[in-house]
């Protein structure tokens, strides 16, 4: 049987009898898995930018006297609620799949099945992420740069502190989405390891 | 596959199949010829789309409305230019990684990881530019009365027609690419060592 670096040996009799417990060789701690705290960490960050995204965006609301008071919401424009619809469900999954990751480094070799179906979710949650970074980028870059073959007038100028928070929003977005790519690759890596040669 | 194949004593042949040469499999040709003739399709239905209209321009309120060529096509807007350029990259890699795949056949492993790291970049901005495209296409169709966008889709029908057919054809092939990305997980989460 092929061993496992992520079985644990759990060295219960040691502590108990030997009083020189200091000479225990370290073999019998357990080696360090790279793979599942990376795995952890990735997952994390998902997690914590799509909140910071989600939240930023929310949260952008400017109000210019036109000379009426004129609000600009990110629910005007559906490529916007597509962007926070879409990021909220990213990190109310990669909450999931960061939790059952975690429990699995916490103990290792329990749910080995559930834990190997997380990178399907990885995958579909790297198209719903880039395809909402596409969308709000493109509503976001017509508002800064306007388009004068169809009319359309710019409203960064105008509203300079909403699209600022647009853009930092998106950034963040952008950001989830390298990560998500890096933890498919974490896993495609790991995977292919255990591959006979 | 090798087969090796015995007899024991009562002639019965058995026959034991080792896969040990391939290990990832490198034949979803079906799937990578699809996206590439998908992608294609989506860039030429967009980048020969053009449609000129004469639209009615009413500069002084006294004098009859001056019917003013327009013309609408997709470099007039960033995004149908991302969408055109990302379609061609994938069209290009699909048909490079289809040559790529059909002469490795899943023998050298660093080759096959190779691709399927660039089946995920190409499959990220391939939902990229159909999310970019679409939310363009929708401020086109519906207007924007907050920001004051006019819809340009009554004027420019056929224009807008296009766009949408290839945002839905680009949709299908980025499903593909996924596809493709999944299946190679699954295939090497079936060859690993239990």
């Amino acid at each position: 049987m092929a061993s496992e670096p992520e079985k644990v040996v759990p060295p219960v009799e040691a502590p108990v009898a030997e009083p020189e417990k200091a000479a225990l060789p370290p073999s019998t701690t357990r080696p360090t898995d790279y793979f599942a705290v990376a795995d952890v960490v990735l997952r994390l960050l998902v997690f914590a930018s799509a909140l910071v995204s989600v939240v930023v965006m929310s949260t952008s609301k400017e109000t210019e006297m036109l000379p009426y008071p004129r609000p600009a919401k990110f629910t005007e424009s559906p490529a916007l609620i597509y962007f926070v619809a879409a990021l909220s469900v990213a990190g109310f999954f990669s909450l999931i799949t960061t939790l059952g990751s975690l429990y699995s480094l916490i103990k290792p070799g329990c749910c080995a099945k559930i834990i190997s179906h997380f990178i399907v979710i990885d995958v579909l949650l790297l198209g719903i992420v880039a395809s909402a970074t596409g969308a709000a980028g493109s509503v976001t870059y017509i508002g800064l740069k306007g388009n004068t073959y169809v009319g359309w007038g710019k409203i960064c100028t105008l509203y300079g502190k909403f699209c600022r928070y647009l853009g930092a929003s998106i950034g963040v977005s952008l950001f989830a989405s390298v990560m998500l790519v890096l933890l498919v690759l974490l896993s495609v890596y790991s995977l292919s390891k255990k591959i006979p040669k | 596959m090798e087969t090796e194949s015995y007899t024991n004593g009562g002639g019965v042949a058995k026959e034991i199949g080792i896969a040990n040469k391939q290990t990832i499999r490198g034949n979803d040709f079906v799937l990578r010829f699809l996206a590439f003739v998908l992608t294609l399709v989506a860039a030429i239905v967009l980048g020969v789309s053009k449609q000129n209209e004469l639209v009615p321009v009413q500069l002084v309120p006294t004098l009859p409305p001056i019917n003013v060529p327009a013309s609408a096509k997709w470099s007039h807007m960033s995004a149908f230019v991302y969408f055109v350029i990302v379609n061609a990259i994938a069209c290009a890699y699909a048909v490079i990684s289809l040559v790529l795949s059909l002469a490795n056949k899943g023998k050298a492993k660093c080759l096959s990881l190779t691709i399927i790291f660039f089946d995920l970049i190409m499959m990220a901005l391939l939902y990229s530019s159909v999310g970019a495209a679409a939310a363009v296409g929708l401020i086109g169709y519906k207007g924007n009365t907050h920001v004051r966008w006019n819809k340009v889709c009554d004027v420019f029908g056929k224009f807008c027609g296009q766009v949408a057919a290839a945002v839905v054809i680009s949709l299908v092939g980025s499903i593909l690419f996924l596809l493709l990305v999944l299946f190679a997980m699954l295939n090497l989460h079936k060859n690993r060592r239990h």
